[in-house]
């Protein structure tokens, strides 16, 4: 299973700050979430920061990048600022 | 002196609290253009009265709390004023910028901006209106918490007080409006070393708006951007600036045990997504501002003001405490003492990595939590010892006790709560900005290096001609009257709402090497003879309200005169590039033992920023960057020596009692 944590307004709107899914890669990931809870499309996933087990998912293989059992996803709002 | 423009008052006050006489300040429609209010018009009218080094806590100090031309106008998120001084925690200007209704209502009372001299023989309040001042003895309000005091003076005016903190000159206590603090640098011991306990304003005067259709209009639109733009409407309202500690975190940004690192396991317990699902009550927001950034949470049945991110970092994370509630209950003690919550919490990390190394064994250690409430009483009432020493601040210190290369100060500004080895450009920007360690002035790129965009945070590239610029356009914007935070609307959409594709990630690659580009729009801002209405309506803004023909390069103009004349001023109190520095932690310690890169290469990136902004090698603002900003000619113009067209004299009235113990006081 890989554990994914919501940060920003996804932890907000999907009123949970975790959830484990079996998944082989992010876009998988995306998928069944959107499938899930239908709070954000796919679409609309595809713009939120995406880190696995602490590294941005664009320094890896983005929507194609491999999970394993036992990753971290993080899911977090894409703007922030402060 | 009158003034022609729209949305001023064309009023300043002078008010000296010696022998209570009030006049006006003969500020002039040049003064106005070029300086536009707040910080800037400020730091012109302290430049005057600074002749080198003071003791900030004598009757030498001058206190300047200025409005700005948007303030009043209902232009959006404009309301804020500023209060400057010279900071008894730094020894140079310092300028704080509020949120509170008091700037608001000293408008509507028909002044721009006071000054108050000299000092009060005993506790007093002053009383604006659009009659005049009034002298008040404030016995009654000794020792107030800000809340307290602000009830007890009666009235639909603003106020702007100070707590107990003030009033024992801890040297960073800040002075409160509403719920809103003039927050760094000191402000509020400056106003107890006067015997100032408060002032309130109050009036209905409405200023004339040069061109009100326009103005109504842009205000539209301008609100409907900060409405939809990702930043401004979604994640600020949502989440306040609580939502960045999640971010930091993962970019190695969230000081953590007094700057030693850049995370924290325990980060989940103290973020903005905890405040928002345990404690959030509403959010809440300064006049006129869509955006409502401020947050009210419940605490045992309490609805109070919730923390800033800045606090939640450094309250949490930088002492190792995973308690979100108390910091919410710091936070709210601390701005009822009347302390910066920044330096407060700065200064406690500092001490708690002196006792752990055996340095000063104060009783404060790392995760140790039961005893920082009444250590926040001690540092206000200055009752024990160790509080004495706590509230003279972190590089006071260091002097005692040693630790200078831990002690997480620039100038004697207690650093915020991003940690700069993960962000090399807000490490300049640290060490150069006016106030010291502030990350405002600083000109916070941690915004393109993390926070909002992605560039690069390690290289050096084109980091301090990213950090002179939003130093430029920050300073403007503040002067007009606007908070920062609408600054950030300047970034296209797209930049925020889509991280991962490739136009994003090519400008994020990109932005460092537009360094040489905007290194001329820097050096020479009247080139920017243009409006970009809805990304920065600031200028317009300015132009429909006063008449003034702003174009963003005559903001970004008037940003840069500021910025250097808080450098002039600084100058002249001793300031050079030797105080342009952080702590060695930083500049000689990596962040991640091994990667080269996560230590700010200070001299390098100081370098750069000397030449960009027209300095040289020492620190000193060039001849030819004076002329070019026309502020070479100061001193043969002092603004007090200028006669006024109708002598004000303003009615001032005071109680009997106050009169006799001025007599005393003057001996006449
Ligand atoms: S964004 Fe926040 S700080 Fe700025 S004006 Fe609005 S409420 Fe005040």
């Amino acid at each position: 299973m890989v554990k994914v944590e919501f940060f920003g307004i996804y932890r907000l709107s999907y009123k949970m700050s975790s959830w484990e899914v079996d998944a082989h890669s992010i876009s998988d990931l995306l998928k069944k979430l959107s499938k899930k809870f239908p709070v954000f499309t796919y679409k609309e996933l595809k713009n939120s920061v995406i880190m696995v087990n602490d590294v941005n998912f664009l320094h890896l293989k983005k929507y194609k990048t491999k999970l394993c059992d036992g990753d971290s996803v993080f899911i977090m709002s894409p703007a922030s600022g402060g | 002196m009158a003034t022609k423009l729209g949305a001023y008052a064309g009023k300043v006050l002078k008010i000296n609290l010696s022998d209570q006489t009030v006049s006006e300040y003969p500020i002039t429609d040049d003064d106005r253009k070029k300086y536009l209010g707040g910080k800037i018009l400020a730091a012109r009218i302290i430049y005057d009265f600074i002749k080198g080094p003071i003791d900030p806590l004598s009757e030498e100090n001058v206190i300047v709390v200025s409005t700005s031309p948007l303030n009043g106008t209902g232009s959006p998120s404009s309301s804020r004023f500023n209060v400057s001084a010279i900071s008894p925690l730094t020894g140079i200007l310092t300028s704080s910028n509020c949120g509170g209704t008091f700037g608001l209502s000293l408008k509507r009372a028909g002044y721009d901006a006071i000054i108050i001299t000299g000092k009060s023989p005993s506790l007093t309040y002053l009383e604006i209106t659009e009659n005049g001042v009034k002298f008040n003895d404030a016995s009654h309000l000794k020792n107030m918490l800000t809340g307290q005091a602000q009830q007890a003076i009666d009235g639909k005016s603003g106020k702007l007080v100070i707590g107990p903190a003030g009033e024992n000159l801890v040297r960073y206590a800040c002075a409160v409006s509403d719920d809103r603090a003039a927050g760094r640098g000191g402000i509020g011991a400056v106003m107890g070393s006067k015997n100032l306990k408060a002032i309130t304003a109050y009036g209905v005067m409405q200023q004339p708006i040069y061109n009100a259709d326009k103005l109504a209009k842009l205000k539209k639109k301008w609100t409907k951007r900060l409405k939809s733009h990702p930043l401004t409407g979604k994640q600020l309202p949502m989440l306040g600036t609580g939502a960045l500690l999640s971010v930091m975190n993962q970019k190695n940004l969230l000081a953590t045990k007094n700057f030693n690192t850049g995370k924290f396991e325990d980060f989940r317990k103290i973020s903005g997504e905890e405040m928002a699902e345990k404690y959030l009550v509403k959010n809440n927001g300064c006049i006129t501002c869509p955006i409502r950034c401020a947050r009210v949470v419940n605490l045992d049945g309490k609805n109070i003001k919730g923390p800033e991110v800045e606090i939640m970092g450094l309250m949490g994370a930088n002492i190792l405490n995973n308690d979100l509630k108390k910091i919410i209950e710091w936070n709210y003690e601390l701005d009822e003492l009347g302390m910066d919550t920044i330096s407060t919490a700065g200064t406690i990390a500092f001490a708690m990595e002196l006792n752990e190394k055996g340095m000063w064994d104060c009783g404060l250690s790392f995760g140790k939590v039961d005893n920082i409430t009444d250590t926040l009483k001690e540092i206000a009432y200055n009752t024990t010892e160790v509080g004495k020493k706590l509230a003279k601040g972190a590089r006071e210190l260091s002097k005692m006790f040693g630790g200078q290369e831990f002690c997480m100060q620039s100038k004697g500004m207690e650093l915020s709560a991003y940690e700069p080895r993960a962000a090399v450009g807000q490490g300049l920007g640290y060490s150069v900005a006016n106030r010291g360690g502030c990350h405002l002035n600083a000109g916070y790129a941690v915004v393109l290096e993390g926070l909002g965009l992605s560039v690069d945070p390690y290289t050096t590239r084109g980091k301090a001609q990213l950090a002179i610029m939003f130093q430029n356009l920050m300073e403007g914007a503040s002067a007009g009257g606007s908070c920062l935070f609408t600054t950030y609307a300047f970034f296209p959409f797209f930049l925020m709402s889509k991280p991962n594709s490739i136009v994003t990630k090519l400008v994020n690659f990109l932005f460092p090497y537009f360094g040489p580009v905007i290194k001329i729009a820097n050096k020479f801002p009247d080139i920017l003879h243009l409006n970009l209405t809805s990304m920065l309506p600031h200028p317009v803004a300015i132009t429909y309200a006063t008449g003034m023909k702003y174009k963003m390069g005559d903001l970004m103009k008037a940003g840069s005169r500021g910025f250097n004349l808080e450098r002039l001023i600084n100058t002249k109190l001793g300031i050079s590039q030797k105080d342009d520095k952080l702590p060695k932690r930083l500049t000689d310690e990596e962040q991640i033992k091994g990667d080269k890169r996560t230590k700010v290469p200070q001299e390098k990136l100081k370098r750069q920023f000397y030449k960009g902004r027209g300095w040289d090698e020492n620190g000193m603002v060039k001849l030819s960057t004076l002329r070019y900003l026309g502020i070479d000619k100061l001193d043969d113009d002092p603004i007090y020596t200028r006669p006024l067209e109708e002598q004000g004299v303003v009615k001032v009235i005071a109680p009997k009692s106050i009169r006799k113990s001025i007599k005393k006081h003057i001996g006449s």
